[in-house]
């Protein structure tokens, strides 16, 4: 592979991430699964704010609260192995601004998205050019925002919306192995908060929206070591760092004022799903509702950050 | 330029209902000067527009140790502009290194008598007077360091930090120039030693025949294990490197984001841990262990800080006008006298706003060893873009720098 001669290289030789020695004798602890310390339908709290970079003409911050083991894993360091993380964004707004010369003359504003992922968001170092899952996660945030941003008040205009993860989630707990049930299940809580956070940010450049895009996830999870016996059951807004598989799992950008879904993205299999006794409705059905269910409850937050950044708006003027 | 500012300095009157922030936007040259300079009837202090004295840098917080998935991380907020830097650790194996072999088997040979004597010092060696000692000990370190880049600093703009930076697109020249300044200056202050980044094996004592064959070598260079004892069968050697991959996100630019970058990397430098591992024979590869208590951090060499400043000159094109004399010291002389209003001002930590605005900048990078009882040591000097500052002007700014010293010591220490 040719060299990227824009950036400082490591070692031609290239490097290895650290081994650790077997873990069972260590005492840190950090070899025990988290497990979920909140009721099935609890959501985390979700840290968000806007206005942090004043250079741009909107933006946000967002972070997920850690889970309970990551909060004692902080408060009482003993491993070097975080047991799970938790999400932190910094989302940015630039424009409406003119196109381009060279652009296409465009009735409706020009909506671009940019994911990236610090190099050190996640277990496994990444690249500093786009990857695939960083594009396709753009997509999907365009997606989400393109239905709720009313386009046509801005011909010939272009607007730029730049996320930059500092800390992603994990796709599995960090001590299995790579299984059938694999899946990148932490991109799917990645992306519910790029929706939250892009809406907040979009609220502070004031663009005109029909309403607040929020987006919420819920899985379909089996805890128990035979995966096959039980059927899985629903969770809310789920760490996959806290469950032994995920069965299925779905993430939405959802709009509480017009009650309409503006992206839905839904992985694995969701045929069986352990419901209450009388809830006539199929797994799929069940895992939509849910993960809607938790964009409402992101909504509240997100209402919040926005009443907060126009009050300090009308603050200024 | 000139008729400029007398067309406009009646504008800042309220008669035009022109409000400050569309003026500072249309004449933003006029807007500045007329803050720092303000009539002398109107018994106000010179001030820059942003509030602040010439002299004096914007709020600095630093916060270490917020990222889970780093050896080491720091966010630095200097005013508006944010930096983000997480340090990473990989190894590099020695068998990874294409010329290691060659390259270390006649240093080892050359050199096994000194690593040994100083393997008896190591103790000694904790207090943080900087006791280096031979040179050749130095060229070693630099050599490992430089040549095997286990230092990769890199920093990211294209975080969507201000308009002009496109993300996704290749680093623009600005990144690209303060990744390199932010590698040189890590090497040239050689903050980070490599011994902290050594990973050493000692080949066991095992049987009667490898100590023979010892006690054989021993004789044939008799003063290989002088001050070791018997411990020191074999010669311990390297297997392996830590490499720090420190990378900066930009988050917020408002100016001055050397300062805040290089902040950032000293203080998640500060905050790293290094796991402490060792070379598994049975595997053939290099283990780590979990155990937080047996991590060690860094032990940096000092604490340098940068200080950046830009020049503003109430007519920049003066200098470029000005008919030079060879005789320097008789037209400087000439252009004191001649000299009524203050026609320069320099200003620390730049935001975004006064860096449009001027052309020439200076940077310095100051320590203050002795936890800073000892004198100023000037770490890096760099200036460019004008001839405005001269060598008294410097003298004023080492000064100013080591005030900002004292105030990033106390931040850093806090975080």
């Amino acid at each position: 592979m040719m060299a990227d001669r824009r950036r400082v290289n490591g070692p031609p030789g290239g490097t290895r991430p650290a081994v650790f020695a077997s873990l069972s004798g260590s005492g840190t602890g950090a070899a025990e699964r988290a497990q979920r310390q909140r009721q099935p339908s609890e959501l985390r709290k979700i840290f968000l704010k806007t206005g942090l970079i004043p250079t741009a003409s909107g933006s946000s911050y967002l972070e997920f609260e850690p889970s309970a083991s990551l909060a004692a894993a902080r408060a009482n360091p003993k491993s070097l192995i975080p047991p799970s993380s938790a999400l932190k964004l910094a989302c940015t707004v630039h424009g409406p601004k003119p196109l381009p010369r060279s652009a296409a003359f465009s009735p409706n504003l020009v909506l671009t998205t940019h994911v990236k992922y610090a190099p050190f968001a996640a277990r496994k170092r990444r690249g500093h050019i786009r990857d695939s899952t960083e594009r396709d996660l753009g997509v999907h945030l365009e997606t989400a925002l393109r239905g709720a941003i009313i386009a046509e008040r801005w011909p010939k205009s272009g607007l730029d919306i730049t996320i930059t993860i500092l800390e992603a989630e994990d796709d599995r707990w960090w001590g299995d192995a790579p299984d059938s049930h694999d899946a990148s299940w932490g991109m799917m809580n990645v992306l519910a908060g790029c929706i939250t956070a892009a809406s907040a940010a979009i609220a502070d450049a004031h663009i005109d929206c029909l309403d607040l895009v929020a987006g919420g996830v819920a899985a379909l999870v089996s805890d128990d070591e035979k995966q096959s016996s039980v059927a899985p059951k629903l969770m809310l807004d789920t760490d996959p760092a806290e469950h032994r598989s995920i069965v299925s799992a779905c993430v939405v950008a959802y709009m509480p004022g017009r009650d309409e879904i503006t992206e839905l993205w839904l992985k694995g299999d969701s045929s069986k799903a352990a419901l209450e006794g009388g809830d006539k409705r199929s797994g799929h059905e069940a895992l939509v509702d849910g993960a809607v269910d938790a964009a409402r409850g992101a909504h509240t937050v997100l209402a919040e950050a926005v009443r907060e950044s126009l009050l300090k708006t009308v603050g200024q003027v | 330029m000139a008729t400029l500012a007398a067309t406009a300095a009646p504008s800042v009157t309220p008669s035009l209902a022109l409000p400050p922030s569309q003026f500072a936007r249309l004449q933003p040259h006029t807007y500045l000067l007329a803050h720092l300079s303000p009539p002398p009837a109107s018994n106000q202090p010179s001030i820059r527009a942003n509030g602040r004295a010439p002299s004096q840098f914007r709020v600095t917080s630093a916060n270490a140790g917020s990222l889970t998935h780093t050896n080491g991380s720091a966010v630095v907020r200097v005013g508006d502009t944010t930096a983000v830097c997480g340090v990473r650790a990989e190894i590099l194996h020695t068998d990874d290194i294409a010329s290691w072999s060659v390259s270390s088997s006649s240093a080892t040979n050359s050199n096994k008598r000194r690593r040994l004597a100083n393997l008896g010092e190591k103790p000694t060696e904790e207090d943080e007077e900087d006791k280096e000692d031979a040179g050749f000990e130095d060229e070693e370190d630099r050599a490992h360091m430089q040549d095997l880049n286990l230092l990769v600093p890199n920093l990211s703009l294209s975080t969507g930090c201000a308009p002009g930076f496109t993300p996704g697109a290749p680093p623009s020249a600005l990144a690209q120039s303060l990744s390199h300044q932010i590698l040189s200056l890590l090497h040239s202050t050689r903050l980070v030693r490599a011994d902290d980044l050594r990973i050493w094996y000692q080949p066991p004592n095992l049987g009667p025949e490898d100590l023979e064959r010892h006690n054989e070598s021993e004789q044939m260079d008799v003063d290989a294990g002088q001050g070791a004892g018997s411990e020191e069968s074999k010669p311990r050697e390297i297997k392996a490197f830590w490499v720090l991959y420190i990378d900066v996100m930009i988050i917020s630019l408002a100016g001055n984001p050397f300062d805040a970058a290089w902040a950032a990397v000293l203080a998640a430098l500060r905050d790293t841990k290094i796991p402490k591992a060792w070379w598994d024979i049975d595997n053939e590869t290099i283990l780590c262990s979990d155990d937080i208590s047996e991590a060690s951090k860094l032990s940096l060499r000092g604490l340098p800080i940068a200080s950046s400043f830009c020049v503003f000159e109430a007519d920049a094109a003066a200098g470029w006008r000005a008919v030079v004399i060879p005789d320097a010291e008789h037209q400087k002389a000439q252009d004191q006298r001649k000299k009524g209003p203050q026609q320069k001002w320099i200003l620390a930590d730049p935001d975004g706003y006064e860096e449009g605005l001027s052309q020439e900048r200076a940077c310095l990078v100051v320590d203050k060893p002795k936890n800073g009882k000892g004198k100023t040591v000037i770490m890096k000097m760099e200036k460019h873009g004008g001839w405005a500052v001269d060598t008294e002007d410097f003298r004023q700014l080492i000064d100013i720098s080591g005030q900002r010293w004292d105030e990033m010591k106390r931040i850093l220490d806090q975080c």
